[in-house]
């Protein structure tokens, strides 16, 4: 809400250019619309859309506080008050699985036309606000906003895709792999192709350099940490994986699964189909899994750390000011405190001063039980248990050995949600608190 | 052998032998003839009788029982002979020819019989001048010689004139583990299509041939070989030698960088005022800068304390800030927090701050050591030397 209109001076010059650059692209689409002379109405639909831009740039480009195009306050305060860590885990969530289930809609290409229509009008609208624009255009963060539409366009192309083969599959036809299997050779046409996108990215990364400079800041000192500190952009899901773990599991037991677990990938699929085309109806454990871990607990994670961590690494609305004085009232407990002191009622089992060794390991051992227990029936007793119920069939196919690593695996990975779900619920710190021996779950 | 498959030399040389054997076997006196081979068309002075009386007759009564020769009965019962057979055909013709006239007396043909009995005792003698004079005049591309030169390894390829005596030798050391005797060339010939399946599925052991033409080459280049190695090898023991020394230094003069000459860091030990200076409640973040340590004045446990919290995140190691309106240490990288005592309370942060040691020193000031730490989980919170009672 520190909006003012020396800033709205500044963007202003970009917003104009920002819009008519929509409008000019909804003048081609329709240009092409009319020229296939299929659908007139959608050619007229985006003839009309690109003027309504031209004025939105008109109106920006005036320059004057009351017309440059804003979202009204009252929304961006309301978003503000909504914003958490909850809802938009929650909300990511649902968006991805609504995308999912309702996919044979969404990859119709007037459908996906209308919403990165609708996604570069709202982060237009939203540029006026001077918090959102400090954030969405500062140097470092301006590629993520780049990957947000990358990500979704290539997602969007591989599900159009496979939405197209799973019918064609289901009408007994082969892929369309398949049947445009032309041949291309390297030279010249791959190495020419690589030629020109290498001189064309060179070219963009130079304009790049130029117009967006790197950030400087202070000299560097171990007594001195920024705040926010935030890793590179492509560690920020691991830096928010962090705020809910012990170092030692955050930030290398679960990288390290998740690099051997994309290893050990095609040595767990069983399932032959799906080879050299896309489909999701075909592999739908796959997708789902791979989807889940990819987009949900990484590129939404990356979203998160990048726009809505703020200082002291508190969670901020996309339209808040970034304060360092903002309060936010935790308070996690580990899982023994909870069980023996809050449950129970009596202090945490403690070995006396001066106690051997062994007495001392046996009394950790017993504070810890309970989270011990949970964790053992997490990762021990749940697969063979779901073995004989829920992947039943896979069990079967899979053999004990692939089942298990499988299950772990999945286990592992499900860990982080679940352990962010227990931090927002129970204000759950960690299960298993051994600092004594840096151990801590 | 039809196999598309591309065969390597080994197995080349295997199957050839393996043929070989089977001719060998198949043919009644392996060593009279590869012997006689070449030697046929030169022998005819060597044993006039036995040619003339065997030559003609034998080649035409091919199928005789009793006859050693017994694979030249084989085409006529497999069809087309394979390349083996042929050999072992011809071979047996010359066989008969020259040496198989022990099958002569049997032979209504045979016009001497006396001759011809005296023939088997006579044969291997006989047929050894056959061999010295053979070459003289020996066709050079004689099957059984070129394999023989490719066993012996002497020579790939045809075998020359000069080279036949040694390629004949060699033969006739190999071959005289099997016996020239009709009987076991009779019952060898029965085995031969195993003995040759055998031979192509295990290939034999390789032939000792490079023993003598390797040594016989390396005489002459280990003396050529050693001067080399006496004039280079001792550049590159040097070079080596010198690089290995300039790398041990290199070392050390890295080591060296580890101890510099001027130390710019704040002394471990260091004085931080009168205590009068730290009011209760109060957390002086000063020294942060400088020493990154904390000097509170707080109630820890129902008592009033001075402490020293080194400025360091148990989480990750950032360096969190103190938030005055919030009373607590906040860690800007996970947002970890604690409270005033250095207790974790919110975030990822699993351990409370760790202490230095503090103590008041003589001259009256609060004097902090950085070199020892104190932990709270590990119950080091209430070391005396952990904390200033105020």
């Amino acid at each position: 809400m520190h909006s003012n209109g020396l800033f709205l001076k500044d963007v202003a010059g970009f917003l104009g250019s920002y819009y008519t650059a929509l409008a000019v692209m909804n003048a081609v689409a329709a240009y092409l619309l009319w020229k296939r002379k299929k659908e007139p109405g959608q050619a007229l639909v985006w003839t009309v859309f690109a003027g309504v831009m031209m004025v939105l740039a008109s109106l920006a480009l005036s320059g004057s506080p009351g017309l440059v195009p804003a979202l009204p306050a009252w929304l961006r305060g309301l978003v503000n008050r909504l914003s958490g860590p909850v809802l938009y885990t929650l909300g990511t969530t649902a968006l991805l699985t609504i995308l999912f289930v309702f996919r044979r809609f969404f990859v119709r290409p007037m459908v996906a036309w209308t919403i990165l229509n609708g996604m570069l009008l709202l982060m237009g609208l939203s540029m006026a606000d001077e918090n959102f624009a400090s954030i969405v255009m500062k140097p470092d963060n301006v590629p993520i906003v780049g990957l947000v539409f990358l990500l979704a366009f290539f997602t969007w192309v591989a599900t159009k895709q496979a939405v197209v083969n799973d019918d064609r599959i289901a009408q007994g036809l082969p892929p369309m792999e398949k049947v445009n299997d032309e041949k291309v050779l390297v030279w010249p046409d791959l190495v020419y192709t690589e030629l020109i996108c290498m001189i064309a990215v060179s070219a963009f990364l130079l304009a790049w350099a130029i117009f967006l400079p790197a950030p400087l800041e202070e000299p560097a000192s171990s007594v001195k940490t920024p705040n926010p500190s935030k890793a590179p952009w492509y560690f920020l899901g691991l830096q928010e994986m962090l705020v809910y773990f012990d170092p030692w599991y955050a930030g290398v037991v679960l990288p390290s699964l998740v690099i051997f677990g994309l290893m050990a990938m095609p040595y767990l699929d069983f399932n032959k189909k799906g080879n050299g085309y896309y489909s999701i109806a075909e592999r739908k454990f796959s997708y789902l899994t791979f989807q889940f871990g990819f987009l949900e607990l990484w590129i939404t994670l990356i979203i998160l750390g990048t726009f809505l961590r703020g200082p002291n690494w508190n969670f901020f609305g996309p339209f808040e000011y970034w304060s360092p004085y903002k309060v936010e009232v935790l308070n996690n407990v580990d899982l023994p405190q909870m069980f023996w002191v809050n449950l129970l009622d009596r202090p945490l089992p403690r070995a006396p001063q001066g106690a051997s060794a062994l007495t001392q390991v046996g009394t950790i051992l017993l504070r810890e039980a309970p989270g011990l227990i949970l964790l053992g029936a997490y990762l021990l007793v749940l697969p063979p248990l779901l073995a004989v119920t829920v992947f039943r069939g896979f069990f079967a196919r899979m053999g004990f050995i692939r089942y298990m690593i499988m299950a772990n695996l999945m286990l592992l990975m499900l860990s982080l949600p679940l352990k962010m779900v227990l931090r927002w619920t129970m204000n759950l710190k960690y299960l298993v608190s051994i600092p004594e021996f840096s151990l801590n779950f | 052998m039809a196999e598309k498959k591309k065969m390597s030399v080994a197995e080349i040389l295997a199957a050839a032998r393996a043929e070989k054997g089977g001719g060998t076997s198949s043919g009644a006196v392996p060593p009279a003839d590869a012997v006689a081979g070449p030697a046929a068309p030169q022998s005819p002075p060597a044993d006039a009788t036995g040619l003339s009386a065997g030559g003609p007759g034998s080649a035409e009564s091919g199928a005789a029982p009793e006859r050693p020769a017994k694979p030249v009965a084989k085409p006529a019962a497999g069809g087309r002979p394979s390349v083996a057979e042929i050999m072992a055909m011809a071979r047996a013709k010359k066989g008969e020819a020259e040496a198989g006239t022990g099958a002569a007396p049997q032979k209504p043909s045979s016009p001497k019989p006396a001759a011809a009995a005296a023939k088997p005792a006579a044969a291997k003698p006989a047929a050894k001048p056959a061999a010295g004079a053979g070459p003289t005049k020996a066709a050079p591309r004689d099957t059984a010689s070129i394999l023989a030169a490719a066993r012996s390894g002497a020579k790939p390829g045809p075998v020359t004139k000069a080279e036949a005596p040694e390629a004949v030798k060699t033969r006739l050391a190999e071959s005289a583990r099997p016996s020239p005797r009709p009987e076991t060339g009779r019952a060898t010939a029965t085995h031969e299509p195993t003995t040759k399946t055998a031979a192509l599925k295990t290939a034999p052991p390789m032939p000792t041939r490079s023993a003598k033409p390797a040594a016989k080459k390396g005489e002459d280049e280990t003396d050529r070989r050693g001067f080399l190695s006496m004039a280079v090898g001792s550049f590159m023991a040097v070079g080596f030698t010198a690089l290995s020394v300039t790398g041990g230094l290199f070392s050390l003069g890295l080591a060296r960088f580890l101890f510099p000459n001027v130390l710019a860091e704040p002394p471990s030990r260091f004085k931080v005022g009168f205590k009068e200076g730290f009011p209760a409640g109060k957390v002086e973040t000063k020294y942060v800068a400088q020493y990154g340590v904390w000097v509170v004045n707080s109630d820890v446990g129902g008592q009033q304390q001075i402490y020293a919290l080194k400025t360091v995140c148990t989480h990750l190691g950032c360096t969190p800030n103190w938030l005055e309106a919030e009373q607590k240490f906040k860690c800007p990288c996970h947002g970890s927090g604690f409270y005033k005592d250095g207790v974790n309370f919110e975030g990822p942060a699993p351990r409370p701050l760790e202490r230095y040691a503090i103590k008041i020193a003589d001259d009256g000031q609060l004097e902090i050591d950085k070199s020892r730490g104190f932990q709270e989980e590990l119950g080091q919170w209430n070391d005396p030397s952990s904390f200033v009672p105020v």
